[in-house]
């Protein structure tokens, strides 16, 4: 038998030396370049905008995955309180704005009075209990309580007022609004709206329709605003909408639904938590758990969003009111100031969420 | 002649005296907080929810319970405590998760219920004490600005056994587990629920 060189190169053929020699290091090649991509992770190309053209009486509904144009954008241009020399050392509770422009704040058990600017003007002390405040268009100054509505001049004076409710038990009121010669007063107790004349005699309510008959409040505030054209707002916290009424309690529409992932609904359990109108008839609402701001078509299409980084997160409430030049007022509780934003260049796009 | 001790014996006498304050004073505190009308119970203030009340107690299942402040509570349809919020909604557009992993929080409508649209509806939530383990999810959840805040924790003194050294007390980060007197309330009723 011949001995075998152990020196000698065996002959393999084409398949075994693929096997043998090729595969290994190819496969460990693959396997690598393979790992690299996942941690990569390539991402696609971005979806191109799609603008979806507004549509008289209601646009049409983008589809899932469609990228929506904000028509609007909003530029922080002051702050009136926070640090500085006129901050609320102890509370705000609601924001104003008159016919000149000038800013009413209630805090501090204070009605307080700025420029447009921010430069205070004058203060004096609201009723024991003052809630929120609103400002008639003869500059009237209107604070309500517990159960009861003070009047005062623009420069202070107290003009009057009413007291309505069970006075043993008075009524949550949260929120004030004027139409003059109506004033509409939020009872958030009885979870309706209140349309009392001028002499404090109540004409109707509003909000008294549908099967519940009241608003639903699982938070216990009721927000309300009124245009110049007398087309009533208010906040529907639990069901998540914006409702319209016009001053004799006949309803005209509502808007909005719960939702967490489109930016046009309303998120958690009970938004939007307050609203206010513009003077070009456009709604401006604002959300506690995603403390935020947004302006809204009457017809609930979404134009802008303020977001979350200029509001404190712990915010349950974020009073508005909206200037003759269509600047917001935000004003936020927890860290006691109020924001202006005016309205700005086209807003950048939104993704409709799939 | 005045004999004068040494230093030894002062040392000795020294330890001694000290032996008997040390044992006198443990029994006396022993003795006081055995008949004291506390119990142990979590400071809503303090606590964080933070899942210890669940482990660390003695029982099985833990002692400490949520319970819900109807006062408070907002009878939420869209309750953040009940739902998971954040959770695929269903064709109308509600949450089908739920925050609670074992199922303890229950609801019912307040009032008629309209079918048609759940959102018309009240809801009154109830804590099921058989299931509930104190995990304080639903507290956490709760918590404003999401919530109303209604929901907390709470030692049960029906299930509280009382031990000498409380183990969620021993474990709790926030110092939540205090004691609380009870005026007037003898301590055997304790163990019966009579204090609440």
């Amino acid at each position: 038998m011949e001995p075998t060189n152990p020196y000698e190169t065996p002959q393999l053929s084409l398949r075994e030396r693929f096997f043998k020699s090729w595969f290994p290091p190819a496969a460990v090649v693959g396997g690598v370049v393979t790992l690299v991509a996942a941690a990569l992770r390539v991402r696609p190309e971005p979806r191109a905008q799609v603008a979806v053209p507004a549509a008289p009486g209601g646009a049409p509904a983008p589809p899932p995955g469609a990228e929506v144009p904000l028509e609007r954008t909003y530029t922080l241009v002051a702050t009136i309180g926070g640090q500085a020399l006129s901050a609320f050392r102890e509370s705000l509770l609601d924001v104003a704005v008159d016919s000149s422009d000038q800013v009413l704040a209630l805090g501090d058990g204070h009605v307080r009075v700025f420029t447009a600017g921010g430069e205070p003007v004058r203060q004096w002390r609201a009723g024991d209990g003052a809630e929120c405040l609103t400002v008639g268009p003869d500059g009237r100054v209107y604070v309500g309580g517990a159960g009861r509505v003070d009047v005062f001049e623009s420069g202070g004076r107290p003009a009057g007022g009413f007291a309505f409710g069970d006075s043993a038990k008075p009524p949550s009121v949260s929120a004030i609004a004027v139409h003059e010669p109506d004033i509409l007063v939020a009872d958030a107790t009885a979870r309706i709206i209140r349309r009392f004349d001028a002499a404090g005699r109540q004409r109707n309510l509003i909000g008294d329709q549908g099967k519940t008959k009241t608003f639903m409040l699982p938070n216990g505030r009721l927000d309300v605003d009124v245009d110049a054209a007398g087309v009533v707002r208010a906040t529907d916290t639990g069901r998540h909408q914006v409702t319209s009424w016009a001053l004799d309690g006949t309803p005209i529409a509502r808007f909005g639904k719960f939702g967490m992932q489109d930016p046009a609904d309303f998120v958690g359990c009970c938004n939007p938590i307050n609203v206010a109108a513009t003077p070009d008839g456009k709604v401006v609402t604002s959300e506690k758990m995603v403390a935020r701001v947004k302006v809204f078509e009457p017809d609930g299409r979404l134009l802008a969003v303020i977001g979350t980084e200029h509001f404190d997160p712990m915010c349950t409430q974020i009073h508005l009111a909206v200037d003759s030049k269509g600047r917001i007022l935000a004003a936020d509780p927890v860290r006691r100031r109020i924001q202006v934003f005016t309205p700005g260049a086209p807003g950048r796009p939104r993704e409709v969420p799939s | 002649m005045i004999e004068r001790s040494t230093r030894r014996q002062f040392l000795d006498r020294s330890c001694r005296l000290l032996g008997f304050v040390t044992i006198g004073g443990t029994a006396g505190l022993l003795a006081r907080r055995a008949g004291a009308n506390s119990v142990y119970q979590v400071d809503p203030n303090k606590c964080t929810s933070c899942d210890l009340c669940r482990t660390s107690c003695v029982l099985s299942l833990s002692a400490v319970k949520a319970v819900n402040d109807f006062a408070k509570c907002g009878y939420c349809m869209l309750c953040p405590a009940y739902m998971d919020v954040t959770s695929m909604p269903d064709e109308r557009g509600i949450p089908t998760g739920r925050v609670c992993p074992q199922d303890a929080l229950k609801r019912r409508v307040v009032g008629v219920e309209d079918k048609d649209d759940p959102n018309n509806n009240y809801y009154e939530y109830a804590i099921d004490e058989a299931r509930c383990d104190g995990c304080g999810k639903c507290v956490k959840a709760c918590l404003p600005p999401a919530g109303n805040g209604s929901l907390r924790l709470e030692i049960r003194y029906d299930r509280c056994v009382e031990c000498n050294e409380c183990a969620i007390q021993l474990a709790c980060p926030d110092r939540a587990i205090i004691r609380l007197d009870l005026p007037g309330v003898a301590p055997e009723s304790h163990h019966l629920g009579l204090s609440q």
